[in-house]
């Protein structure tokens, strides 16, 4: 009996998932906010190579990129920071509401206590 | 105790320590279930627990350099998760958990769940003071064994064998009606 | 004294204007001390330009968003400051009244006063309002291991303010929003 409940009870609480905005929305986040690194990076020394044509061209072709990753990561900055003044804002609204909510409250059975 | 198998996420949480932000992306979206379930659970909102959800990996995200392991990276969620639900818990003490009439969804809705049993547990969860809802989600949910459970929250293991006494108790109450009555067959 | 300067005194000291010099935003003490023994800090400070970007992502197909961004039309910064401790009485009144008696300046006015035994919670509600008009709002909130200050700048509307309860996870009162408008209740 005890071991029935018990499954149904883990049945009932598997995991559930977020909404799907709220899961993209965080890995934006963690995305774009890099995680703190724990030890630098190992910068071992390349042998040295004259540079061929096709290093050159690779190179210019990395600029490209590294410009069009710059303004992507733009992008995302500028969305990251957006989310989070959201998020700030209807946390502030939160806290502003439920400071009123304390007053009404009050407020609400002082005039039930006065038979008003 | 190591695990005879290697877990693949180790390496994910190793190249998400020297910085690969991919690599930090997979953790989140490997946990964010367990983190976000448990939060619901505990909160009983959908944007308490979102925001509780966020505010934990944000935390993971400057914490990964004390996290050794994805079992660590586990047990880390799990604390961290359930002490910031208990926290606010306790500071918004005048809450109403969810009553019936809040929409949130706070089980699964798979072709073989349990609507009345939900019901029961749901029920349940709001009539539990927040660290007794935490030992039965961490039991129940994260499949923790009671010992792991009491290092989890830190709290004494008598503690937290005597909440799930208490809370299997009151669910056996509450689904007594729901086991099916046996048939006696007294025709002759 | 120039004849400029005293044109701009006249102006400050003008009987009709009803904002005083310091305006409706407030000038809140770091508070770094209290911030140091509090368990949980929430320090939350929006200006025009953060409230702007905040609302091109509020989500107008979204209730609660939709609300939000309603509420945020017209408003000019929203500060919050709230410090949670771990027992009673760890902070004292005196924390709190380098604010409060910013709102003793000509311009404030309480609306609201509330000291409840029940809740042990002791809400003030300042407005301050300029031609009819909410331009300003500071509430303070002392509860036994909780203090909260809010100040909202900008044109505030009370009504909408008071029905976000319900959106944000915040319980539903039955509370009838006229009767919360009305005048300072002690």
């Amino acid at each position: 009996m005890s071991d029935d409940i018990e499954s149904r009870m883990r049945a009932a609480l598997r995991p559930v998932a977020p909404r799907e905005e709220f899961a993209q929305k965080l890995l934006a986040q963690t995305i774009v906010d890099p995680p703190a690194r724990s030890k630098p990076r190992d910068f071992t020394a390349a042998k040295l190579r004259p540079l061929a044509w096709w290093l050159t061209a690779s190179l210019a072709a990395s600029l490209v990129l590294a410009v069009g990753v710059h303004r992507h990561l733009e992008q995302q900055r500028m969305q990251q920071s957006g989310l989070e003044a959201r998020r700030e804002v209807l946390k502030a609204l939160r806290v502003t509401s439920q400071k009123l909510n304390l007053a009404y409250e009050a407020v609400k059975s002082q005039s039930e206590k006065s038979g008003v | 105790m190591n695990d005879a198998a290697a877990d693949p996420l180790d390496n994910e949480l190793a190249k998400a320590r020297s910085g690969e932000r991919a690599a930090f992306g997979v953790l989140v979206q490997a946990h964010q279930r367990s983190v976000y379930s448990l939060a619901l659970r505990m909160l009983g909102t959908r944007d308490l627990a979102e925001d509780l959800t966020q505010e934990v990996f944000m935390q993971l995200n400057g914490n990964l350099r004390s996290i050794d392991s994805n079992r660590h990276l586990r047990f880390w969620l799990r604390q961290v998760t359930s002490n910031r639900a208990i926290d606010q818990l306790r500071r918004r003490a005048r809450l109403q958990w969810t009553s019936l009439e809040e929409e949130t969804q706070l089980f699964s809705d798979e072709e073989d769940s349990d609507p009345l049993l939900q019901r029961h547990m749901r029920a349940l969860l709001a009539e539990l003071s927040p660290p007794a809802r935490a030992v039965l989600l961490l039991r129940y949910q994260e499949d923790l064994d009671p010992q792991d459970i009491a290092r989890t929250l830190d709290m004494p293991l008598n503690t937290v064998k005597s909440h799930l006494k208490r809370s299997l108790e009151s669910m056996r109450e509450k689904t007594a009606g729901l086991v099916p009555a046996r048939c006696e067959d007294n025709s002759t | 004294m120039s004849k400029y300067t005293l044109t701009l005194l006249i102006a400050l000291l003008a009987p009709g204007l009803s904002w005083a010099a310091s305006g409706p935003k407030l000038t809140i003490p770091s508070f770094a001390g209290l911030a140091q023994k509090a368990s949980e800090s929430v320090t939350i400070t929006l200006d025009p330009a953060m409230l702007g970007m905040a609302a091109r992502f509020l989500d107008s197909n979204d209730p609660q968003d939709a609300a939000t961004k309603d509420v945020l039309k017209g408003l000019q910064g929203i500060y919050v400051r709230s410090y949670t401790f771990d027992r009673d009485s760890a902070y004292s009144q005196a924390d709190i009244d380098a604010v409060r008696s910013q709102l003793s300046a000509p311009g404030w006015n309480r609306l609201v006063e509330t000291r409840s035994r029940k809740s042990h919670a002791d809400v003030d509600i300042y407005i301050m309002v300029d031609h009819d008009r909410a331009v300003g709002l500071a509430i303070i909130a002392s509860e036994p291991r909780q203090f909260t200050i809010v100040n909202i700048v900008g044109a505030i509307d009370l009504d909408k303010l008071h029905r976000l309860e319900g959106q944000f996870g915040v319980p539903k009162l039955d509370i009838d929003a006229s009767k919360a408008a009305k005048p300072a209740q002690k």
